[in-house]
């Protein structure tokens, strides 16, 4: 079966909010934290300061404009997986 | 005169920033085809300050801005750069033009704009980065060779009253005489009677007055009487020690983190605000709290207070209200809800700044006033208390609730505390007349013993509304309606709640920050004292409410707040309508109550609400009323 992060039309974000004392160390811990959960190019979309830490947006683009899309015919060959399946 | 940066207020007229040590050289060039509203912003304070400036046209080739940089040579370079195409790469050339015309070292040189991130600009080799969120006083600050204010704001501000200037004259004098002859017979029937919560509560006070005082003999002896009028898991708890289900106390690990925090938040001069908190301004918005854990809790309500809340609201769990008694020590809970201890409380306490509201709530169950008692004892400024909500949505017998909440009205105003008269029967299905008409009955009994009530109508799309369509067109008329109402009534303060846009919003944090921003700024445009919002997992059930989320709403409320300004909104005339009809509706309502004889057989005969309006009087409690001896 095809992975699941091969069906990302553009890019996976993810929103939380990290414990820090700076804007820079919120943003470092992001990045961070996105190449623990795997993503190698990671961005930071958003990051505000406030009280204990930082409310952030980070972004990791699978597929880029003029990329090889890796989605392009994922979905009709699951749907034939699945029917063989039947 | 105030301009805004990335959203952020700036006073022009430069008083509140220090004064410059020397006049300073500053070429500016917008690296852009068209943009440059922000260096032209910056120009003007740059320029009241006494800088020379001097500021290129837009779309110039990097080549002519280094030329000009030669001819002028300036102190600092400002360049901007808002479109974000290509933008890599057309910074990296002009640094490197800079450098090969041998300039890059006699000047200080920044970008800032719409696509730039200040970690990549230093990257780069700029000497700072100024991105989307920059206030021309860090620009100002640059230049100036200052350290920059970045985020940290220091906001001192003012606790509010809530309950200042108003009257509680009752304006529609037929509506006032009956509401007054329900109040005074409740409070002349609860005279004569206690309960176990009552006695719970004076007991409690007593106790902490003695374990005050060092009386440790005293405290025992209380502890042993307390404990005989507990139930179930509670007097277990007293007993033998037994923690009750689903809470375990905190860990030496988490006490030590308590002081981290503290660190963070001190009396908060050094909380750092974004900018998004000075749009909040004085606007009274609350948030509910209540994870389970003291700590994770005040975690929220430092970032709370941090994106501008100005009170905070704490939700216990469901089963405090249907058990007797409530526990000591500090606890952590794993569902939802915050255990009501003093101990909790003191600990919250510590992590509500001196600007903040803090409400603890009594409005429903079996100890509400003993949790009067504790909110005033931990320093809350606020509690709530309906005893028609409580027994008709929240399960507590009405005879019970009515002696309870009377002792609860007596408390508050013996302590100096407020509190909200909150309706949210209506999300069981309750019309808001029958429950505006209970809310003003309570709010008359809190004025007649003393105490200083807050009308709070439920700004939501009530069963009522969906069943009836009254919300069909649009959410403001009906909300309109009801605050048009309560003003024609009584000159009494407004707090809609509890939280406002009940039933609008979905899991969804865009739309439900939405729809609570724009709930919260009606409210606020219609003459509201405070409002309470949700945060963006209002929708959700599965799990507690994450700090992310309470950023965001408070967000979403400083952007509508920004958004409508001064604005008035003006309704729909479809609002005088239903005006008129809650009016007549709360009328009759009180007539009945009066007919039924007591608040108590109103609220058991239905009259505030009916079991086919989705009302139902509670059991806990049941049996529990005593007459005083």
């Amino acid at each position: 079966m095809a992975k699941a992060l091969d069906r990302v039309l553009d890019a996976v974000d993810v929103e939380t909010f990290l414990l820090c004392e700076t804007r820079d160390e919120g943003v470092e811990l992001g990045l961070r934290l996105m190449k623990e959960l795997g993503f190698d190019d990671p961005d930071v979309v958003f990051c505000e300061q406030g009280g204990p830490g930082v409310r952030i947006r980070l972004r990791a683009y699978l597929s880029r404009p003029g990329s090889n899309y890796p989605w392009i015919g994922q979905h009709q060959h699951d749907v034939g997986e699945a029917k063989t399946g039947d | 005169m105030t301009e805004k940066v990335g959203g952020r207020p700036v006073h022009g007229d430069g008083a509140v920033r220090p004064r410059t040590p020397e006049p300073k050289k500053v070429l500016m060039v917008p690296l852009d085809p068209v943009h440059d509203v922000g260096l032209k912003l910056i120009r003007r304070a740059l320029s009241q300050r006494g800088h020379e400036v001097v500021l290129l046209p837009p779309d110039l080739p990097p080549e002519e801005v280094v030329q000009k940089a030669g001819e002028i040579r300036p102190d600092c370079l400002l360049v901007s750069r808002t479109i974000s195409y290509g933008t890599a790469e057309l910074l990296a050339r002009f640094l490197d033009l800079l450098d090969t015309a041998g300039l890059r070292d006699k000047m200080r040189v920044a970008v800032g704009g719409m696509s730039i991130r200040p970690e990549l600009a230093q990257e780069m080799g700029f000497d700072a980065g100024f991105g989307p969120d920059t206030t021309v006083d860090d620009a100002v600050a640059f230049v100036e060779d200052r350290e920059f204010q970045g985020t940290r704001a220091r906001r001192k501000l003012s606790k509010p009253d809530l309950t200042e200037g108003f009257s509680y004259r009752f304006k529609d004098e037929e509506i006032g005489c009956l509401c007054h002859e329900v109040a005074q017979e409740l409070l002349s029937w609860a005279k004569e009677r206690t309960s176990p919560g009552v006695l719970r509560a004076e007991i409690r006070e007593e106790m902490e007055r003695a374990r005050k005082e060092g009386r440790q003999e005293e405290v025992s002896r209380l502890r042993d009487e307390y404990a005989r009028l507990t139930g179930d898991e509670i007097l277990r708890f007293y007993r033998e020690g037994t923690p009750v289900s689903h809470t375990r106390p905190l860990t030496p690990p988490e006490a030590r983190a308590f002081s981290d925090l503290e660190k963070t938040a001190g009396d908060g001069d050094d909380l750092t605000c974004p900018a998004s908190a000075d749009v909040m301004g004085n606007r009274v918005v609350f948030v509910q709290y209540g994870t389970g854990c003291p700590l994770v809790d005040s975690y929220h309500i430092v970032l709370s207070q941090s994106w501008g809340a100005r009170g905070v609201v704490h939700f216990d769990p469901s089963w405090g209200a249907r058990q007797e008694g409530l526990l000591e020590g500090t606890w952590s809970h794993q569902h939802d809800g915050t255990v009501i201890t003093l101990d909790n409380l003191q600990l919250i306490k510590k992590y509500i700044l001196p600007w903040t509201l803090w409400q603890v709530r009594a409005h429903r169950g079996l100890n509400t006033p003993e949790t009067v008692v504790l909110a005033a004892l931990a320093g809350a400024d606020l509690t709530k208390v309906n005893m028609v909500y409580g027994s008709l949505a929240a399960g507590t017998d009405p005879e019970r609730l009515c002696v309870d909440g009377v002792k609860c009205l007596e408390l508050a105003a013996r302590f100096g505390l407020p509190y909200d008269v909150v309706t949210n029967e209506e999300l069981a299905g309750v019309p808001a007349a029958k429950a505006f008409a209970g809310m003003l009955v309570v709010m008359t009994a809190g004025v007649l013993s003393g105490g200083r009530p807050i009308l709070q109508p439920l700004f939501a799309r009530s069963p009522e509304a969906i069943i009836n369509g009254i919300m069909d067109e649009d959410f403001v008329d009906f909300n309109a309606a009801k605050m048009m109402v309560l003003a024609d009534i009584v000159d009494a303060p407004v707090w809609p709640g509890a939280p406002v846009g009940f039933l609008t919003q979905s899991q969804d944090r865009v739309q439900s920050s939405t729809m609570t921003a724009l709930h919260a700024a009606l409210a606020l445009h219609l003459g509201s004292r405070a409002v309470t919002i949700a945060s963006s997992d209002e929708a959700y059930a599965g799990g507690p409410i994450t700090g992310a989320s309470r950023v965001d709403s408070l967000k979403s409320v400083a952007a509508a707040l920004r958004f409508f300004g001064q604005t008035k909104i003006t309704p729909s005339p479809r609002a005088a309508s239903l005006r008129e009809k809650l009016r007549e509706d709360i009328l009759n309502t009180l007539k009945s109550a009066v007919a039924a004889g007591s608040l108590v057989d109103a609220l058991y005969a239905g009259v505030f609400g009916s079991r086919e309006d989705g009302a139902y009087p509670g059991r806990a409690g049941r049996g529990t009323v005593t007459k005083r001896s």
